[in-house]
């Protein structure tokens, strides 16, 4: 049934997976880099607000808050003491670092914390509801389409009106040519992980509120979504993450309310097999974007 | 300003220079010569901290610096526009211009050379809000020379800036050209169209497979050597 | 003489092999059970990652799908030696027509890598002209195709329930056999003239891009061949464990073998060898710590993860500091007699 009820929760799951796949794009237009680690930011936020609202009085804005500088400071630490060492190695080499990286940040918290899942205590607006035009929405969605909003517009003045933004973009399109111009390639590569981190750190946050627990293996999920919708919306542009987490998050309501119930567990594994078909007839996604260039390969 | 002693570089088994010396004057106009595959731009990439080189040093203003990274090669005033422009598609005119005076740490100055830019090439000014992806060549290669210029470089290097474009507008180019070295900008130019470009330069090396084959003043250059013959591929024979 | 002259070219495999059957001779010897177990499935490992040394270190592009293979050929390996008995017990919801299957067990470990090499030939050829990058991704997403593929395709992999009552045909001399006759197909593939070629593309980029339709076939052959290795590795791994579920065919497993790879030396057979032999001690000796200290309750919460956080430290160690791995890009030789010459060694190149 695509009702009121239908469109606002995936208008809500777009909005979380946008988020998702911007954390995820501004580190790859860069560097080409897939950060298998990036869903263990996820994570790391999660555990975060695990840690604050288990063991201290904070009040939830606060713990978010900290939620989101703690992915976004792990975000910065991975790139400074795996990444930067290996960057000028090669791509290989990077993969299988990221891949490493996640691995450690896992187990990590198993080490540290427990295999166990942990219970978020979530505060009193996450369970509420509110009622507009008869229909029940969940208080949470409106919060995750309005944080989108919000996360988009300042991401967009950042690109848009700083240098530093500028410089970005930049290094998107042509990395050595930003360097020759005089731009650091560490600070560029450090500000692409922050953002990252940040990403990843307001992504916890929606996706704790839905599930209400966080484990050492919650990171795996949103990186596949990540992924999948990065590729959909073309892996170079900023703008193609944010659609691609729409159309997946489209998508994949669709096929839960369209396909039968024999083939509807295998969703995941026709989203994948979608990403290997745009990668072998439309590496540049399927966002049209006014300077299509070659992007992969 | 500018010295290159001996520098040797290669491209995994590819040995692409093979002990190129050159100098850059303060205020001259040096060119490098060659076919494709000579070394040219290699040796441009060296300069500039893109490739780094295996032997041998290249200095500037005394100082060394082989092994400095990109950023810091153009923080000491030395600018490269590649061959193929490497202009942002996805950035503006004006952002590209922008980021082209990343080093300039002063506003008013910032302003200065953009008016300057300007007045070089209108056209800019009328395509300022519009991706660089969508102008033309011919453009793209005035917004390269442009941005390049807006951190007011000591040294300017330039790629074969009249690669691919229509005859006027190669025209154009190398006015450009020989206008910015009376303003007294330092340029070491890459170039195949030898004939214009010994019409504009001081001096000029002529490079062939990684090695510098000949140099001279451009007059020296034009009467002595068998320029064409080195461009068919037959040895140089000075002429007597 | 002439015995030692012609033998003289394999001496890196017969190396390897005398490694692997005087390991096997002293754990026989030791009649330890424990031990027999660790290094039954360590040769098992060291078959599993010289299937993947095969692709990635001749075609030198990182490939995710390696261990869903592997899940492949132990999925339709169990369906052929399991007796129709014992396959409805562990699965009652499975096919009709799979159920009267049976055949030995050689046979069933053939028809797995047979299906999984299939399956990698039918996928893949289109995959093999993208980009580093892209190749990367489109592996990983093959892999995650499989695993939700298993997981949900109840009546075939019995879905996320465990999958039990396999026979344990996989003993330690088994193990042995397919180790030793891998370690010589591998190497073999990397001295013949495909393995030869793959390597020059995989040094020099530039001159790859001019060798056109020729470079994608021969990838598409290390790709179809290594994914057969998998294929027989996981019937082999099937028949140790004796009982499964998808999951042991997914992120860790690969991280495991990737590690074994990496930390060895991805450009080489020995590497491959030498790092799961460096790794499975290295694992077994920090799960015992771990294993101590739980059993001593230094820790309430328990202490878990402790193998994977060292492995993971010291994967990421070796690619910052020794990219190229323990072996760097060398074999190992057989010890020479004072005044022979060395044999020629490429020069050692990056990652």
């Amino acid at each position: 049934m695509v009702n009121l009820e239908f469109i606002i929760n995936t208008l809500s799951l777009g909005s979380l997976y946008a988020m998702l796949a911007l954390g995820l794009v501004i580190v790859y237009g860069i560097l080409k880099l897939v950060n298998f680690a990036y869903g263990e930011l996820i994570m790391v936020g999660g555990y975060t607000m695990y840690l604050l609202t288990f063991y201290t009085p904070l009040p939830w804005l606060t713990v978010v808050i900290l939620a989101v500088v703690a992915a976004m400071l792990t975000s910065l630490f991975t790139e400074l003491v795996a990444f930067r060492p290996v960057r000028e190695k090669s791509l290989t080499a990077m993969l299988i670092t990221s891949f490493a990286v996640s691995t450690l940040l896992q187990n990590g918290a198993l080490l540290i914390i427990s295999p166990r899942a942990r219970a978020v205590t979530l505060p009193q607006i996450f369970q509420t509801s509110v009622m507009i035009a008869g229909t029940s929405v969940p208080w949470r969605n409106i919060l995750t389409i309005l944080t989108c909003i919000l996360t988009l517009t300042l991401l967009t003045l950042l690109l848009r009106r700083t240098v530093l933004g500028i410089a970005l973009r930049a290094a998107a399109d042509n990395f050595t040519m930003t360097r020759m111009l005089g731009v650091p390639a560490n600070t560029v590569i450090s500000t692409a992980f922050a953002i990252s981190g940040i990403m990843a750190g307001i992504v916890s946050i929606f996706w704790i509120g839905r599930s209400g627990s966080v484990t050492p293996t919650l990171g795996a999920p949103p990186l596949l979504v990540a992924f999948v919708a990065t590729v959909i919306g073309g892996m170079n542009s900023l703008t193609g993450a944010v659609v691609g987490g729409f159309v997946y998050a489209i998508i994949i309501s669709l096929l839960g309310v369209i396909l039968p119930p024999g083939l509807v567990e295998f969703r995941e594994a026709f989203m994948f097999a979608f990403v290997i078909l745009i990668l072998v007839f439309r590496p540049e996604g399927l966002v049209r974007s006014k300077t299509s260039v070659e992007r992969i390969g | 300003m500018l010295e290159l002693n001996d520098v040797q570089a290669r491209y995994g088994a590819i040995i692409a220079l093979r002990g190129v010396s050159i100098n850059v004057s303060q205020g001259e106009l040096v060119a490098l010569l060659g076919v494709n595959g000579a070394g040219k731009s290699t040796t441009l990439g060296c300069i500039a901290g893109v490739l780094r080189p295996w032997q041998g040093s290249i200095s500037f203003e005394g100082v060394s610096i082989l092994g400095k990274s990109p950023e810091q090669i153009a923080r000491l005033g030395i600018s490269l526009v590649p061959e193929g422009r490497d202009i942002f598609p996805s950035l503006t005119v004006e952002e590209n211009l922008r980021l082209g005076a990343f080093t300039q740490r002063e506003k008013s100055e910032y302003r200065r050379k953009l008016d300057e830019v300007y007045d070089l090439f209108p056209v800019l000014k009328e395509r300022l809000q519009q991706p660089g992806g969508t102008l033309s060549g011919g453009e793209q290669q005035q917004l390269a020379i442009a941005r390049a210029l807006m951190s007011s470089p000591r040294l300017l290097m330039l790629d074969e800036p009249s690669l691919g474009l229509a005859p006027a507008l190669v025209d154009q180019i190398f006015e450009l050209i020989a206008h910015l070295h009376q303003t007294g900008v330092t340029i070491l130019l890459v170039e195949q169209n030898v004939d214009r470009t010994l019409e504009i330069v001081d001096r000029a090396y002529l490079m062939n497979t990684g090695r510098i084959e000949s140099q001279g003043g451009a007059e020296q250059l034009r009467t002595h050597t068998d320029i064409e013959g080195i461009y068919m591929g037959v040895k140089t024979q000075p002429k007597k | 003489m002439k015995l030692a002259a012609r033998l003289k070219p394999l001496d890196t495999p017969l190396t390897l092999v005398a490694v692997v059957v005087v390991l096997a001779l002293l754990v026989q010897l030791a009649g330890i059970d424990l031990l027999t177990r660790i290094v039954t499935v360590m040769f098992v490992s060291i078959m599993l990652v010289l299937g993947l040394q095969l692709y990635m270190g001749n075609s030198g592009i990182l490939n995710f799908a390696h261990i869903g293979f592997m899940g492949i050929g132990a999925y339709t390996a169990v369906l052929f030696s399991m007796t129709p008995e014992a396959k409805i017990l562990t699965n009652s919801d499975l096919y009709p027509f799979l159920v009267p299957l049976h055949l030995p067990f050689v046979p069933s470990l053939l028809i797995g890598g047979l299906v999984a090499a299939l399956f990698a030939a039918l996928i893949s050829y289109p995959l093999m002209r993208l980009s580093d990058a892209a190749a990367v991704i489109t592996s990983f997403a093959l892999l995650v195709i499989i695993h939700v593929v298993l997981l949900h395709w109840d009546r075939v992999s019995n879905g996320p329930r465990t999958l039990f009552g396999v026979d344990n045909y996989t003993t330690l001399w088994v193990s042995v056999v397919f180790a030793v006759i891998t370690i010589f197909a591998v190497y073999f593939f990397k001295e013949s003239r495909i393995g030869l070629r793959l390597r020059a593309s995989r040094d020099d980029r530039y001159a790859a891009a001019s060798i056109g339709i020729n470079m994608v076939v021969m990838r598409w052959l290390a790709f179809v061949a290594s994914a057969f290795i998998a294929g027989v590795g996981g019937g082999l791994w099937a028949h140790f464990i004796t009982s499964f579920t998808p999951y042991s065919f997914y992120l860790n497993e690969t991280f495991v073998v990737l590690a074994m790879l990496v930390i060895g030396g991805p450009y080489s057979v020995s590497g491959a060898v030498v790092g799961t032999l460096v790794v499975t001690t290295a694992r077994e000796v920090l799960r015992g710590i771990e294993n101590q200290v739980n059993i001593m309750q230094i820790f309430p919460q328990g202490f878990f993860g402790f193998t994977e956080v060292v492995l993971s430290v010291v994967l990421i160690l070796i690619l910052v500091y020794r990219p190229t791995g323990i072996m760097g890009n060398r074999e190992l030789h057989w010890p020479r007699r004072r005044g022979e010459a060395k044999p020629a060694e490429p020069t050692e190149t990056e990652t």
